[in-house]
């Protein structure tokens, strides 16, 4: 049953990892998107499509990767150029990406595809307990596992991770030292909705293998508290992205089992485990929120 | 005022792209604007061929949906919970009747049904308030997540607790009793929820525009450091506002349940609370304004079900439109209303 549960973890949880690290990205640069579960729909059914037309999961993927980025992008449009609301403009986001999805997806309910096929690791994926979770999956759930790591070590050694860093807590030194704290937050917010839609795409290649309206149930409002949780960081945000997906895993292994509790109790865990965790990190995390997360940068006065 | 200087010719201000600066702005038009603009929706509707007493139906859930968000925003919280709070207010409501029975004449009956679905909403809410205030947990988070664990609530109690025992197997509750239903109008089909509604919106203008508390409200949501340096309970305003708004999207669930669905469903209200929340949005949480987003976003749903029963679209169609409305409208706006 543990083991179970850790690979439920990690396939679950590795849609989570990708929409987590995306709106971590977008906010150490100083814009919320409450339109990440817009941009996971997004990549998800755009995914979907293509694998349908395609064949190919791995082409699908691909253009998740779009699917994610074009409502972030439209974010970007509305916070950053036309200083809209934030949480307005991401909720009305994720209300478009749910409206077009539901529309242009409503024909693809019923096709199915094959998924991506599960690399396994020799030796190492007979290790008893986490081998079919860590070294037997197929390619995005790899990533997902690596990109946590990855995106610390880019805030953390890079340069352009560093001018990111400062765009979220000072947009005005950024600008000062001659960076566009403009631009940098346009990539960063249509980046992490790329990662979003790699989320999406991971969901219905990986995970579902077929398309229904709604299908993140709120995957993307999830990531969002998962980035609040990790207090901003990557290594954090990955590890409760997993604590989410073990939390879900176990609803379905103890359903399976039969257990005697309503599965409403099961399908409710999860996000009342969220808002625990939550309330248990809540303690000095205001130091480390992006100073500028709650402006919005213009140059020349504010 | 001084005649102007004919040596200085003022800089032309370039054109706001704000829509609020293109209209007029005397005291008559500031009064007369919002109460004519949803009675203008409604004259033109029927040319589309979309029912009237319908959208005014629906536009009921929206406008109290949509106060519960503007009157939290006031004092700087973003109630994202509309949605949780209204299916916690039906079943409270539900609830309540299943208890009490059926006794009791509407005089008595109906207000403490409504005061129950309230009361649920209230509760519902409480929970983000509370981690709010004892643990800093984000409020706008806090609400999102418990619109799921409303959701589940909602359809644990339709295929348990509250289910008819006579719906051969259908999860939905008990058909209320009369005693417990808003009493109709007269006109068409409405009920008196569109009379509740109006004056929810009256009752939230006055509370946040002309009164004492109000006025805290802004203090503390303009700079809670400020407020909190004068002398102002903070703590108390910031829960007391998110109450408020859990206690009228409860209201919101209860109207529904009592006015429209009469019976408790799993799939009812879906959406509702978050249509309230681009409601307010659209009419940058300005109380008065409320009614004409509501009538619109309703005209929109409405018609959204006939493209839906006509050429089988999904009901979550409409929030395309209802969105790039919303997108349109802010992007014209800019950051005149203060953010989260």
């Amino acid at each position: 049953m543990l083991e179970a549960i850790i690979l439920g973890a990690v396939s679950y949880g590795a849609c989570l990892i990708f929409a987590a690290e995306g709106e971590l990205i977008a906010e150490r640069s100083g814009i919320v998107n409450l339109g990440t579960e817009g941009s996971i729909l997004c990549g998800a059914l755009l995914s979907f499509m293509v694998t349908v037309w395609t064949g190919s999961p791995y082409i699908g993927a691909i253009f998740g990767l779009v699917g994610g980025a074009l409502p972030a992008l439209l974010h970007a449009f509305m916070v950053v150029d036309r200083k809209a609301d934030q949480l307005a403009s991401g909720l009305a986001i994720t209300f478009l990406g749910l409206g077009v999805t539901a529309a242009l997806g409503k024909s693809f309910v019923d096709d199915k595809i094959n998924g991506m096929d599960a690399l396994g690791i020799p030796l190492l994926k007979e290790i008893p307990l986490i081998g079919g979770a860590l070294f037997d999956q197929d390619i995005l759930t790899y990533l997902a596992l690596l990109i946590g790591p990855a995106i610390w070590w880019f805030f953390k050694r890079t340069r352009v991770g560093l001018i990111l860093r400062a765009t979220g807590e000072s947009g005005d030194v950024v600008y000062a030292y001659g960076h566009s704290p403009r631009k940098v937050r346009y990539l960063a917010v249509t980046a992490g909705g790329a990662l979003a839609g790699l989320g999406g795409a991971q969901l219905v290649l990986a995970t579902t293998l077929n398309w229904t309206e709604n299908i993140t149930q709120g995957r993307g409002f999830v990531a969002v508290a998962l980035v609040i949780f990790a207090s901003w960081l990557p290594l954090r945000a990955a590890a409760g992205a997993l604590l989410f997906g073990a939390a879900f895993a176990l609803n379905l292994v103890l359903q399976t089992r039969g257990v005697g509790i309503p599965s409403f109790y099961l399908l409710m865990l999860p996000y009342v485990l969220t808002l625990i965790v939550l309330a248990a990190a809540s303690k000095g995390q205001r130091q480390l929120m992006p100073a500028g997360l709650k402006a919005v940068f213009a140059p020349g006065g504010t | 005022m001084s005649a102007p200087d004919a040596t200085v010719i003022p800089a032309q201000e370039p054109r706001s792209l704000d829509p609020r600066d293109w209209v007029p702005t005397g005291t008559w038009f500031k009064i007369a604007a919002p109460i004519a603009t949803p009675l203008i929706i409604l004259l033109i509707i029927p040319f589309f061929g979309i029912d009237v007493p319908a959208v005014i139906t629906r536009s009921v859930p929206f406008i109290l949906a949509a106060l519960a968000v503007a009157l939290p925003a006031r004092a700087g919280l973003i109630n994202v919970g509309g949605e949780g709070q209204i299916f916690i207010g039906a079943v409270f409501g539900a609830a309540f009747v299943k208890v009490v029975g059926d006794g009791l004449p509407l005089i008595a009956m109906l207000p403490m049904v409504l005061i129950a679905g309230t009361i649920g909403g209230a509760l519902w809410v409480g929970i983000a308030a509370f981690l709010k205030a004892y643990f800093n947990v984000n409020e706008t988070i806090a609400t999102l997540l418990l619109n799921y664990v409303a959701l589940y609530v909602l359809s644990y109690m339709v295929n348990g607790a509250l289910k008819d025992p006579e719906s051969y197997g259908f999860a939905i509750g008990a058909m209320l009793p009369e005693s417990a239903l808003l009493p109709q109008l007269g006109i068409s089909t409405l009920s008196i929820g569109i009379v509740l509604a109006v004056l929810m919106t009256i009752a939230v203008w006055l509370l946040l525009d002309r009164s004492r508390w109000g006025f805290r409200a802004k203090v503390v949501g303009g700079n809670p450091e400020a407020a909190r340096r004068g002398g102002f309970a903070v703590n108390r305003t910031i829960v007391t506002a998110l109450l408020m708004g859990g206690a009228i999207a409860g209201f919101a669930g209860v109207v529904e349940l009592a006015g429209t669905e009469l019976q408790l469903r799993a799939q009812m209200a879906t959406g509702f609370g978050y249509i309230g929340f681009l409601c307010a949005f659209l009419v940058a949480q300005r109380a008065a304004w409320i009614p004409a987003g509501a009538m619109l976003l309703a005209a929109i749903s409405v018609y959204g079900d006939s493209l839906q029963l006509d050429f089988g679209l999904p009901a979550a169609t409409v929030y395309i439109v209802m969105a790039a409305i919303v997108l349109f409208v802010l992007a014209m706006r800019g950051t005149k209303t203060k953010g989260a």
